[in-house]
């Protein structure tokens, strides 16, 4: 279909204006006015306060867990215990194949910069909170737009090697697992910031937009990988990325903060798995790879972890209602029934009945109807091990 | 252009003595009683000397002894030619790349945008906004109010000042009426159809002239103008050159309609109108006041609408692209020490209002910059002194300085609640100022009758201030360089119809303000400000053979450019990126302006052959070919590109070799035809920035062959009829770095009634 088979009227009035304007000045447009909405009295919706508080305790306790037979492990005596060859990361540290580190490290700085504006907020949420973390998120090839394509790589590839159709909005409606991002995680962002911006459950808001993202990173961390595979070979970088922030291993951001906090060998094993990512990229160079072997055992080992750390996650929230009240308990209430509804997928391939007893938990229409204990008890058999 | 490149001497006697009438004749062209039009197809000597006689404007007068040539306003209409820029595709050693439909840029020699210098009437139009890589700027000429377009292939920088690396081009006005006695004048209107992009458009034209008995003239010639442009269709996929990629065998850019032929991402519409108003006070005096005003609005940036991997409904586009020019100049002289006189003063307004559409994140981002510019230009020359029987000398000399302001700002929309969040700053600093300028003088000397020796410097000044912005992480800058740049010359007519020539030139181009403030997307990536740059400096050495006899005219040029303190872009860490812009560390690659630490470097070959043949044919063939290297720069691990990159690497988007055919017949009935063909080979001589480029294939752009048939048909010169059914084969087809595909088989018509 081409446009511009006539002459828009428009397009026609600018024509004979301009016959009039021959020597005129340019016309150089000044900014147009901020067109800022009314801000909403958000002092009254959201008070404000503390955007934690310590549920049932828990230390993580790992010990029993023994490593995947094909793990890679460069803990231990520097990979040399482990099926893998040897490699560039055995000496358990990052090496960025790009050479820098990814810009993907922006995304997940973004996402922190959200937190501290929204949910990690004490303050009272305001619209200007709402209004600059939109500006974090919308960056020109930011965040928004890797939410806006991201898929699930534990679903089939899109037919007839459209590896990258979940872009197009025509194309992934027919596909919402594997377009996961576009068809799930964006509308729940897009909206969260719409409500919040006029002051509808900003709290709430905050917490949806922190659940849908944390979900995206880990989406993120595994597509990367698989993308490394066929488009850009530096995507590994950014499988680290998203996980970390491309940090060290001690001083993780983002994703790998969160899972630290709750579970350090999670976090570790989580490390081990970008490392073993990277390992691969440096055993099988070529673009596409080569050896598929070693790309299956790194996206399973990365997909353990990160399982058992979104776990750790969802487990914590749940916890937190048993401590939170008012608005607060509201948003965790929200995030878990997020968060559970993104992981169901990977529960039910362990457990459908328990999965269907986490469903229940996670949906319940108010915090006093979730058995916290029971629900922290079924994750912790689901994902005892990273 | 006459301020900076008076009148080569030789060739004014040649012309004096040819006389009056005959270059009367060819300025304009008799239609009927009462009527005249503007004289079409003049040589450029004549156009010269008709320039001096009636008061006319300059025509191609870039130095002679330099790898010069001229498309006449003929040519630009026989080619039927979308664009100013697209005038020069047959132009040998001239490249054009398009980054999208309603832009274009040439490649001179290898290089294109800031390192290149267009001139409008001899007024500069390069301001301190040009970017590196290719521009949109000279496609904001409107083709139908160009007489000539004259290109100078090298350095340029004696007379042309800052940017003139690769070349020079420059281009000449239409000229109106200006007869000897009485009144005159005529009217044409042209009507424009193509059906590649479905375009539609034409112009209405008016030129009247009066001629008092006491020797003055007045003479006016205006015109307005405008098209619709539409999508552009392809004759398919160009296709990457490297089988069985698992990204499959489309490159990201462009994208298609469903057809796989019409290109997202183009189209657009333009409304031109321009006015010149010259009185003659002598015959060697003139005065002219003329302003010219070009608005394009609606046209995508195909390579970023959308975005490679991004969803095809996001897009950037130049909502406003507008170029408006006003100048008074006065042509005369004032005695022997300064025979050809021109004093300009100039303004120019640069506009540019960007949209960027992001679905992504349910936004909009618009960009505005302005940029004003004031522009002083003065040039003399000498009348040629003859000290010895066998020894001439003359001197050309002159000073320019143009002063910009620029206003830049930056805001986001949040469509769906309609909240508009203004950024710190925009693609450059609001309230930064650009001076730039300097003098020169340019010598020749006559040994004998066979040899002349030339040469000329130049000091210039550039000066940049600009405003620190501490919140958005923006130094202050206040830079002032004063390079000195010349060249030397020599020319041996070693034969009545073959001169041999060899010339020497050092040119160079100040950092500008896009260099040292701008933020900006590019095609390889985000590029952002380096405000410690220093100037780049290109040395070229080339050797030319010119034929010319009454049946051929053939040229030949070998040519090394060598760039010190080239500006590259080198890939950069987000850790590098300003404080303050998160686009920078979002960006999939970044770069930064640096200057290369070793020389880099450009070689090549230029061949025209032009000949005329029985039976009113003449044929026409050009062949460029340009090999460029500069080191690798910047943190790039070898496997960064799935490629092994070596320590030195090819230039950006250097052309293949290339070139092109002309078969044409032109018959004194009026009818005309031609048959064309335009060609290039494989270029996958790839710079780093190239592999992330997604205006360049993986790994390298294909080549192709297109043949292209002209007609025409004039009737006794009232009305004219020309067609050109363009790619014949219907071959999909890319020429190297652009983000859209050569149009489809289609049919191009133009009726023109005087």
């Amino acid at each position: 279909m081409k446009v511009g088979k006539r002459m828009t009227g428009r397009f026609q009035a600018r024509f004979f204006v301009g016959a009039a304007l021959l020597f005129a000045a340019c016309d150089t447009t000044t900014n147009e006015p901020l067109d800022m909405m009314p801000t909403p009295d958000m002092a009254a919706v959201d008070p404000g306060g503390p955007t934690s508080c310590q549920g049932p305790a828990f230390t993580e306790n790992v010990g029993a867990c023994t490593p995947g037979a094909n793990d890679y492990r460069p803990r231990v005596n520097m990979s040399m215990n482990d099926t893998w060859a040897a490699c560039i990361t055995d000496d358990n540290m990052i090496h960025f194949l790009s050479g820098m580190t990814p810009s993907s490290a922006a995304r997940t700085a973004a996402f922190d910069s959200m937190g501290a504006r929204l949910w990690k907020n004490p303050k009272p949420l305001t619209a200007d909170d709402f209004l600059n973390a939109r500006n974090d998120y919308s960056i020109t090839n930011g965040l928004g737009s890797r939410v806006a394509r991201r898929q699930d790589v534990h679903f089939t590839e899109l037919p007839n090697g459209n590896k990258l159709g979940c872009t197009d909005p025509a194309i992934a409606p027919s596909y919402p697992e594997r377009c996961y991002g576009p068809i799930v995680l964006k509308p729940i962002v897009d909206d969260a910031f719409a409500q919040g911006l006029v002051g509808n459950q900003p709290r709430l808001q905050a917490a949806r937009m922190e659940a849908a993202l944390l979900w995206f990173f880990y989406l993120s961390t595994l597509s990367e990988i698989w993308t490394s595979s066929f488009d850009n070979i530096n995507d590994v970088d950014s499988s680290l990325a998203y996980y970390n922030a491309a940090q060290s291993r001690a001083t993780p951001q983002g994703l790998g903060k969160y899972i630290q906090a709750l579970g350090p060998e999670t976090y570790d094993r989580g490390f081990d798995a970008t490392l073993a990512t990277r390992c691969w990229r440096d055993l099988d160079k070529v673009l596409p790879a080569a050896n598929t072997t070693l790309y299956n055992q790194a996206l399973a080992q990365n997909d353990k972890a990160l399982l058992r750390g979104m776990a750790l996650i969802l487990r914590d929230r749940f916890g937190q209602l048993s401590c939170s009240t008012g608005v607060q308990q509201q948003a965790n209430l929200e995030f878990v029934k997020l968060m559970g509804g993104f992981m169901d997928r990977a529960v039910r391939a362990i457990d459908a009945t328990k999965a269907d007893a986490l469903k229940v938990q996670y949906t319940a229409a108010s915090a006093a109807q979730v058995d916290v204990a029971k629900s922290q008890q079924l994750l912790d058999s689901l994902f005892p091990c990273p | 252009m006459f301020a900076m490149f008076p009148r080569n001497p030789r060739r004014q006697r040649r012309a004096l003595e040819v006389g009056l009438g005959r270059s009367y004749r060819g300025a304009v062209r008799w239609l009927g009683p009462g009527v005249v039009a503007l004289g079409l197809g003049m040589e450029p000597a004549q156009a010269q000397f008709s320039t001096r006689i009636v008061g006319s404007g300059p025509r191609s007068d870039l130095p002679e002894e330099r790898a010069v040539s001229t498309v006449t306003q003929s040519e630009i209409e026989q080619r039927l030619v979308r664009s100013a820029p697209d005038a020069l595709r047959y132009e040998a050693g001239v490249f054009i790349q398009q980054s999208a439909h309603g832009q274009a840029s040439a490649f001179l020699r290898g290089l294109t945008g800031q390192q290149t210098l267009l001139l409008f009437d001899g007024i500069r139009l390069n301001n301190s906004t040009y970017r590196q890589g290719p521009n949109q700027y000279f496609f904001t000429l409107d083709s139908q109010s160009i007489a000539s377009i004259s290109v100078l292939r090298g350095g340029g920088s004696t007379r042309g000042g800052s940017d003139a690396l690769g070349g020079i081009i420059s281009a000449y006005a239409i000229e109106p009426l200006l007869p000897e006695r009485g009144l005159r004048a005529s009217a044409q209107g042209q009507a424009r159809f193509t059906t590649a992009d479905s375009e539609k458009g034409g112009r209405l034209q008016v030129s009247v002239g009066y001629g008092s008995t006491k020797g003055w003239a007045l003479g006016f010639v205006g015109g307005v103008g405008g098209r619709e442009v539409g999508q552009l269709e392809s004759g398919g996929p160009v296709l990457n050159p490297t089988p069985d990629l698992p990204i499959g065998p489309l490159p990201y850019v462009p994208r298609y309609a469903p057809d796989m032929r019409t290109q997202l991402g183009t189209g657009f519409k333009e409304l031109t109108a321009d006015g010149r108003l010259v009185l003659r006070l002598s015959p060697r005096s003139k005065l002219t006041l003329a302003g010219y005003l070009y608005r394009q609005y609606d046209a995508p940036r195909t390579d970023q609408c959308p975005p490679p991997t991004a969803p095809p409904d996001t897009c950037l586009t130049y909502e406003q692209q507008f170029r408006h020019m006003a100048y008074l100049a006065w042509d005369g002289q004032l005695g022997a020490a300064a025979k050809e006189v021109r004093v300009a003063l100039s303004f120019q307004s640069q506009h540019e209002r960007r949209r960027f559409d992001d679905p992504s994140v349910v936004a909009r981002v618009m960009g505005i910059d302005d940029v004003s510019t004031l522009g002083f230009t003065a040039s003399a020359a000498t009348r040629v002194f003859r000290p010895h029987e066998r020894l001439s000398l003359r001197l050309h000399y002159g000073a320019d300085s143009y002063l910009d302001w620029v206003q830049s700002t930056e805001d986001i929309t949040y469509t769906d609640v309609k909240i508009t969040s203004a950024f710190r700053r925009g693609q450059y600093l609001s309230g930064s100022r650009y001076l730039a300028g300097g003098v020169f003088a340019d010598g020749e000397v006559g040994i004998g009758a066979r040899v002349l020796l030339r040469s000329g410097a130049r000091l210039s000044w550039a000066d940049a201030q600009v405003p620190a912005d501490p919140e958005s992480g923006s130094q202050a800058v206040a830079q002032t360089w004063k390079p000195v740049t010349g060249h030397v010359g020599l020319e041996v007519r070693a034969a009545e119809f073959l001169r041999l020539l060899l010339n020497v030139d050092n040119s160079y181009r100040a950092p500008n303000l896009n260099d040292l403030t701008a933020r900006q997307q590019t095609g390889p990536g985000f590029q952002f400000e380096n405000a410690l740059l220093l100037p780049e400096r290109a040395w070229t050495f080339e050797a030319g053979a010119r034929v010319r006899s009454q049946f051929l005219r053939a040229e030949l040029w070998l040519f090394e450019t060598l760039l010190q303190d080239a500006v590259l872009k080198v890939a950069k860490p987000t850790e590098d990126c300003p404080l303050g812009s998160n686009a920078c560390r979002g960006a999939w690659s970044r770069f930064k302006l640096e200057n290369a630490p070793s020389l880099s470097e450009m070689r090549g070959v230029e061949l025209m052959l032009k000949a005329n043949l029985p039976l009113y044919f003449s044929a026409r063939a050009t062949l460029a070919y340009a090999w460029g290297e500069g080191p690798r720069v910047g943190n790039v691990t070898q496997e960064a590109t799935g490629v092994t990159l070596q320590e030195r690497v090819p230039l950006s988007r250097i052309p293949p070799l290339n070139g092109t055919g002309e078969l044409a017949w032109d018959h004194p009935i009026g009818l005309r035809a031609g048959l064309v063909v335009r060609w290039a080979t494989l270029q996958d001589r790839l710079a780093i920035a190239d592999y992330s480029d997604g205006r360049i294939p993986k790994y390298g752009t294909p080549g192709f062959a297109i043949l292209d048939l002209r007609l025409g048909y004039s009737f006794r010169e009232h009305v004219s009829l020309s067609a050109v059914i363009e790619n014949l084969l219907d071959a999909p087809y890319r020429y190297h770095g652009s983000s859209i595909n050569g149009p489809a088989r289609g049919l191009s018509l133009v009726l023109k009634v005087m």
